[in-house]
C-alpha cells in the first residue's frame, strides 16, 4: 500500500463543491455572528457604549473582554487576551497592542444586523505610542506587555569554539545584512465556523483548525470549563500552511454558544470572516533582520560565523519564540562550523504577530546560510555545490549546537541528485553551462541565471516540548478482518494527510486499502494527535498508528472481536537550548532538500521568470508519490510568491493590502515554467517504514537559489526580498548594471 | 463587504435607459460589465443610490467595419475582441491591449464602453483609444453626439458625457498603409493593473515617420498622451538616439505616483523602457 499513488478520498468532493467547509455548514435556526476588530495598534480603553448596537433590531448579545472567564490565550505563552476591553479580570487587557485584537463579538439574527451593530459600537481610546520597528522596540521606551520588563523577550545564544582562532584561519570573509518580509498564508477558506451545544452537553466548535485538541485545550482554558466538556470538530480544511494554529473564531465562538446556553437560547452560531478579517485578523510569516559574517579557508572549510537576529514577533507571541529557535538553528545551514557565535532576538511590536508558516523560521534563516554560502563560493572561486559538499555534516558529527545531528544524515545525497539532475538538459534543444559560470552576454535586456541553495528542517516540535501522537485501530470481521476502522485527530488541511494515514494502516494491518475507513479530527472519539505542522503528521503518526496495530493484532489473535488497539507514540525527548552557550540535542529527526533553478531576468523593468526549479527532496519512504509531487510543486509556487509577488505592506500597524487584489498571490501564468520533483528515499531510521517528513522542505531554498540565479545573470546580489520589479530594477540601476536598449 | 442600498433598473430600450438617467440625475450608475463598478461598490468608493443595468438593451454589442472605421458598441465584452477576425488582422494595437486587461473571467463579462467610461487611468482601453484617435459616441435625450477621444477624459474617474448621457459606441479609425500599432504592459503578476504601458500607433513613409499617438496606462492622474514623446517621433527616422529621446520625453511628461507597484522614479523610467520598446514594435508593424 505504500509507494502508491492512492486517489484521494476528498478529492470528488472538492472537485465538485460537495466537500463542506466550516462556512458551507447549514444547520436549522442559525444565529450569526461577527467581531469587532479594534483598529488600534497601539492605544488603551477609555470607554465602550454598546447601547445603539445592542438597540438594533435581532441583535441576541454582544460579548465583551469582562464576558470572558479567563480572558487570554496563546499557543506557547498566554499573552494574548481573547478581547480587549474594561473589567476584564486579567491584567492590562485593556490595551489593544495590534490592529487586528477582538473588541467584541456581536450575535444576531442576521449577519447584516451582527455588522449594523458592530458599526455603531462606541469605543473612545487612549492613544499609547505605535512602535514598529524592532530596534526601536528594543530600546524599550514604550513597553507593549505592561507585565513585561522589556519587550525583547526571547535571546536565545550559540557560543562554540573560539572566535578568534576562527577568524584567523579564514582567508575569506564576507559580511552582509539580510531582510526578509512578513508573508501572509493565503489559504483559500477565511476562516470560518459554527458552534452548538451537542446531544451531551458539550460546547462543541466545528472549525478549520490544525490541531483539534490544542483548540479544545484553549477554549476549556478561557471558558474556564473542563476539556471534557469542549469538544472541536474539523470538517473540511481549505488550506492551513501555520496560518490556523493560533486561536481565530474557536474561542469566541465557544464563548457564544456557552452565553446563549445561560440565556436559554437553544441555536447554533455561524460565523465567517471577509477576506480582509482574514487577511487583518491572523499572524504572518515573520519579518527578520540580520547581520552576519562568515568566515572560509582558501580550501573551502567554514572557519567562523557570527550572526546578530532580529525577529519582529509583533504584539503577540504566538508561536514567536519557538520560531525564533528554528531561525537561529538553521541560519548556520546544514554545515559543519567549528566556530559560531549566534545571538537571536523576539522582540514585541505593534505589528502584525508573526507565528508559524510553512517552515516555521527555516525560510529565514537558510536565505542568510545559503546566500552566505553562495557568495563564498564565488569569493573563493568555488564551485557552490563543491563548496557545500565540502561543508556538509556528516554522521556524529557536531552541529551547531555541538550535538550530533540525529542518525539519517541525507543532505549530501540530496545535493548530488540535485546537481546531477540540474545537469540534464533542460529539453532537447537547449544544454545549459555547468551552475554558477555565467551565461554570455544576452546583447538584449534578457539575462539568464542559474542558482542553487539547499536546506534542512527539523520534524516535529523541538525544545523539550512534550511530542506524542495517539492512535485507535479497530479490527473487525470474524475469521478474516473484514474492515478496519482507524480513529485519529490529525488534520487534513487540504495535503491528503487522511488518504496517506489510511494507506500506512491498510500496509500495517495488511488489507487492501478499501477495508480501511477513517474517523477523524474530532475530539469526541480521537485521540490527542498534535498539530498539522512542523512536517510532523505522517511521521508521527504512521508511528503511532504502527502501534495501535500491533496492539490490535495482538488481541484479534487472542480472539477478540472486534479488536481495538491504542497506541501513544512518544518520540525520544529533546532539549531546550542551553542559556548561554546552546549545547543541545533541540530536534527529533530531519528532513533535507536541494533546488536549482533557472532564472531569467529583464534588467530593463526588473520582471523575473523562473524556467525551471529542480527540487531534491528525501521524503525518507513515499508513501503517495503523487501526493509529495503535490506537496513540492505547491511549496514552490508558494515560495515563488514569498521571494517575488507577494508584498506584505504595513505602515504604523495597519497592513495597507489585505486584499488578493493588492496582496499578488502568483497566478497560474507567473509560476515557475516547469518544477521537477526528485522524490529521494533514504530512510529515516526513526520514521515509520523509513519516512521522514516533508511538507515544508521545498518552500525554503527557493529563495536564496533565485538571488543566486538572479547574481549569475546580473553580477548583482539582493539582500531583500521579495523582488518585485520595481526592487529588481531600482537595484540594478543603482549598482550600475549598463542600461541597454 | 455589502454594498450600501440601491434601487435596480433593467430597461430594455436605450430611449429607457436615458430616461431613467434623466429621472435619476447623478445618483444613478450605469450597470455594463461591472467589472470596475461592483468592486467600488462593495468598498463602499461608490454608493450610487440607483443602478440602471443596460445589459438587457439589445444591439449595443458589435464590431464591424463601416466607412473608414471601426464599430465597437459600447456593451461588446472584451473576450469578443480576442475573438473577432478583424481585430486580430488589422487592429494589432486594440488586439494586443485585449489580450492583457486582467484575466479570462474578467474579460467574459468586462465590456469596452464601460473600461472607457469608468475613466481610470489604470485601465488600458484609455491610452489605446487615445493612440489610435478614437471617436466616443454619446446617447441622451437630445439625440447622440461625438466626442473626440481627445477631450473626453477630464479628470480623474471623469469625462465629458452629461450626466444623462450613455456612451453606446466608440470609432477607431482604420489603418492607413504603413501604419502599425502596438500595445505593451508590464504587471507584477499576469492580471493586475499595470505598473506602466504603452499604446503607439505610428505612420511611417520611406522610413519616416509622418505621424505618432502614443497612451499611457496608469502612469498619471488622467489618462494620457505623451505628446512631447510624439513629437520627438514626427518628421524623424526612426534611430536608437531618436527613440531613446521619445522614451525620455514619456518619462519626463508622465505623473505617475508611488504604490506598491513602485517608486515614481521607476515608475518615470520603466515608462521610458516601456515607450521605446512598444515604439519598435509598432515600427516593425507598420514596415
Amino acid at each position: 500500500m505504500l509507494g502508491k499513488s492512492i486517489f484521494r478520498d476528498d478529492a470528488h468532493g472538492k472537485v465538485t463543491g460537495s466537500a463542506l467547509y466550516p462556512g458551507d455548514i447549514e444547520k436549522d435556526h442559525f444565529l450569526h455572528a461577527k467581531l469587532l476588530f479594534t483598529g488600534q495598534p497601539h492605544a488603551r480603553m477609555i470607554r465602550m457604549d454598546t447601547a445603539a448596537a445592542e438597540a438594533v433590531p435581532g441583535v441576541v448579545c454582544i460579548l465583551k473582554a469582562e464576558d470572558v472567564p479567563v480572558n487570554e490565550h496563546g499557543l506557547v505563552m498566554l499573552d494574548q487576551p481573547v478581547m480587549v476591553g474594561l473589567n476584564s479580570k486579567k491584567p492590562f487587557s485593556d490595551v489593544s497592542r495590534w490592529e487586528g485584537d477582538r473588541a467584541a463579538m456581536i450575535v444576531a439574527e442576521t449577519e447584516e444586523a451582527a455588522a449594523r451593530a458592530r458599526d455603531l459600537i462606541e469605543i473612545e481610546w487612549e492613544q499609547l505610542p505605535v512602535v514598529t520597528s524592532p530596534v526601536e522596540a528594543m530600546r524599550d521606551e514604550t513597553i507593549i506587555h505592561g507585565e513585561e520588563p522589556s519587550n525583547v523577550y526571547k535571546h536565545y545564544r550559540i557560543r562554540k569554539g573560539e572566535m578568534a582562532a576562527g577568524w584567523a584561519a579564514a582567508d575569506v570573509i564576507v559580511e552582509e545584512t539580510y531582510q526578509v518580509p512578513m508573508q501572509e498564508h493565503a489559504y483559500l477558506q477565511p476562516e470560518a465556523g459554527v458552534s452548538y451545544i451537542d446531544e451531551e452537553g458539550r460546547v462543541t466548535v466545528e472549525v478549520a483548525g490544525q490541531w483539534t485538541h490544542e483548540d479544545q485545550t484553549l477554549i476549556a482554558h478561557a471558558l474556564d470549563i473542563p476539556k471534557e466538556q469542549v469538544r472541536v470538530i474539523y470538517p473540511a480544511i481549505g488550506g492551513a500552511f501555520g496560518g490556523r494554529e493560533d486561536m481565530s473564531v474557536q474561542i469566541v465562538l465557544a464563548l457564544a454558544s456557552q452565553r446563549l446556553r445561560e440565556m436559554g437560547i437553544n441555536r447554533p452560531v455561524r460565523i465567517q470572516w471577509t477576506r480582509e478579517e482574514s487577511v487583518i485578523g491572523h499572524h504572518k510569516r515573520h519579518a527578520v533582520t540580520i547581520h552576519t559574517r562568515w568566515g572560509a579557508a582558501k580550501t573551502g572549510e567554514l572557519t567562523a560565523i557570527e550572526v546578530e537576529m532580529i525577529l519582529d514577533a509583533g504584539s503577540y507571541n504566538c508561536t514567536s519564540n519557538k520560531v525564533l529557535g528554528n531561525a537561529h538553528l538553521t541560519v548556520a545551514g546544514p554545515y559543519r562550523i567549528p566556530n559560531a557565535h549566534i545571538d537571536s532576538y523576539a522582540v514585541y511590536t505593534n505589528n502584525c504577530p508573526g507565528g508559524a508558516f510553512r517552515g516555521f523560521g527555516a525560510p529565514q534563516g537558510c536565505f542568510v546560510a545559503e546566500s552566505q554560502m553562495n557568495k563564498l563560493a564565488i569569493a573563493l572561486g568555488i564551485d557552490p555545490v563543491e563548496l557545500r559538499l565540502k561543508n556538509v555534516l556528516r554522521e556524529g558529527e557536531a552541529s551547531i549546537t555541538d550535538t550530533p545531528l540525529p542518525a539519517g544524515i541525507s543532505i549530501k545525497t540530496v545535493i548530488e541528485q540535485c546537481a546531477d539532475k540540474f545537469e540534464e538538459p533542460f529539453s532537447g534543444a537547449q544544454v545549459l553551462p555547468r551552475s554558477f559560470q555565467s551565461l554570455p552576454a544576452d546583447p538584449k535586456a534578457l539575462r539568464r541565471g542559474r542558482g542553487f541553495a539547499c536546506a534542512l528542517k527539523n520534524i516535529g516540535f523541538s525544545f523539550g516540548f512534550p511530542e506524542r501522537s495517539e492512535a485507535y485501530v479497530e479490527l473487525r470481521g470474524r475469521g478474516e478482518i473484514d474492515r478496519v476502522v482507524v480513529r485519529h485527530a490529525g488534520a487534513d488541511v487540504g495535503q491528503g494527510a487522511h488518504t496517506a494515514f489510511k494507506q500506512m494502516v491498510a500496509e500495517a494491518v495488511g488489507v487492501p486499502y478499501e477495508k480501511v475507513e477513517g474517523v477523524f479530527s474530532d475530539t469526541a472519539y480521537t485521540g490527542d494527535s498534535g498539530s498539522a505542522s512542523a512536517s510532523r503528521l505522517t511521521w508521527m503518526t504512521g508511528n503511532a498508528i504502527r502501534g495501535a496495530v500491533e496492539k490490535a493484532l495482538t488481541l484479534w489473535k487472542q480472539e477478540e472481536r472486534p479488536a481495538v488497539g491504542f497506541f501513544r507514540y512518544q518520540p525520544p525527548p529533546t532539549e531546550m537550548l542551553d542559556d548561554k552557550t546552546g549545547k543541545s540535542n533541540p530536534n527529533i529527526t530531519y528532513g533535507y532538500v536541494a533546488e536549482a533553478v533557472d532564472v531569467t531576468v529583464d534588467i530593463e523593468t526588473g520582471h523575473i521568470t523562473i524556467d525551471r526549479v529542480v527540487c531534491a527532496n528525501d521524503v525518507g519512504r513515499a508513501v503517495n508519490p503523487n501526493l509529495i509531487e503535490g506537496q513540492i510543486e505547491g511549496a514552490v509556487v508558494q515560495a515563488f510568491g514569498y521571494a517575488v509577488t507577494e508584498n506584505l505592506q504595513s505602515k504604523n500597524g495597519h497592513i495597507l493590502n489585505p486584499r488578493f487584489s493588492t496582496y499578488l498571490i502568483p497566478g497560474i501564468r507567473d509560476v515557475p515554467q516547469k518544477v521537477e520533483s526528485l522524490i529521494i528515499e533514504e530512510p529515516d531510521p526513526q520514521g515509520p517504514w523509513g519516512v521522514r517528513g516533508m511538507a515544508e522542505m521545498p518552500f525554503i531554498p527557493l529563495a536564496p537559489a533565485i538571488t543566486a540565479a538572479l547574481y549569475d545573470a546580473t553580477g548583482v546580489w539582493f539582500n531583500e526580498l521579495p523582488l518585485t520589479p520595481g526592487n529588481v530594477r531600482m537595484r540594478l540601476k543603482n549598482t550600475l548594471v549598463p542600461d541597454l536598449t | 463587504m455589502i454594498p450600501g442600498e440601491f434601487d435596480y433598473h433593467s430597461p430594455q430600450t436605450l430611449a429607457e435607459a436615458i430616461s431613467l438617467l434623466v429621472e435619476h440625475g447623478d445618483e444613478a450608475k450605469i450597470l455594463a460589465g461591472g467589472q470596475s463598478l461592483i468592486p467600488a461598490m462593495r468598498f463602499r468608493l461608490a454608493l450610487p443610490g440607483t443602478l440602471i443595468d443596460i445589459n438587457r438593451i439589445d444591439g449595443l454589442s458589435y464590431l464591424r467595419e463601416e466607412n473608414g472605421h471601426l464599430l465597437i458598441g459600447a456593451m461588446t465584452r472584451e473576450s469578443a475582441l480576442e475573438e473577432s477576425d478583424i481585430v486580430q488582422s488589422k487592429y494589432h494595437l486594440l488586439a494586443d491591449a485585449a489580450a492583457v486587461i486582467a484575466d479570462p473571467l474578467v474579460r467574459n463579462l468586462a465590456t469596452v464602453g464601460g473600461n472607457i467610461a469608468h475613466s481610470d487611468p489604470a485601465n488600458d482601453h484609455p491610452a489605446v483609444m487615445l493612440a489610435y484617435g478614437a471617436t466616443v459616441m454619446a446617447a441622451g435625450p437630445n439625440g447622440t453626439r461625438r466626442i473626440a477621444i481627445d477631450d473626453f477624459f477630464t479628470d480623474l474617474f471623469e469625462n465629458s458625457l452629461e450626466e444623462n448621457e450613455i456612451l453606446t459606441e466608440i470609432r477607431i479609425p482604420t489603418p492607413a498603409a504603413g501604419t502599425g500599432g502596438a500595445y505593451l504592459k508590464l504587471e507584477r503578476k499576469v492580471g493586475d493593473y499595470a505598473i506602466s504601458a504603452a499604446a503607439v500607433q505610428l505612420t511611417m513613409s520611406g522610413g519616416t515617420c509622418t505621424a505618432a499617438r502614443i497612451g499611457l496606462t496608469n502612469v498619471s492622474p488622467v489618462p494620457m498622451r505623451a505628446k512631447n514623446a510624439e513629437q520627438a517621433l514626427v518628421g524623424q527616422t526612426l534611430t536608437d538616439d531618436v527613440i531613446e529621446a521619445a522614451g525620455q520625453a514619456a518619462a519626463a511628461e508622465c505623473d505617475p505616483s508611488q504604490d506598491l507597484r513602485g517608486s515614481v522614479a521607476y515608475k518615470r523610467d520603466l515608462t521610458r523602457v516601456m515607450v521605446k520598446r512598444t515604439i519598435r514594435k509598432a515600427m516593425e508593424r507598420a514596415n
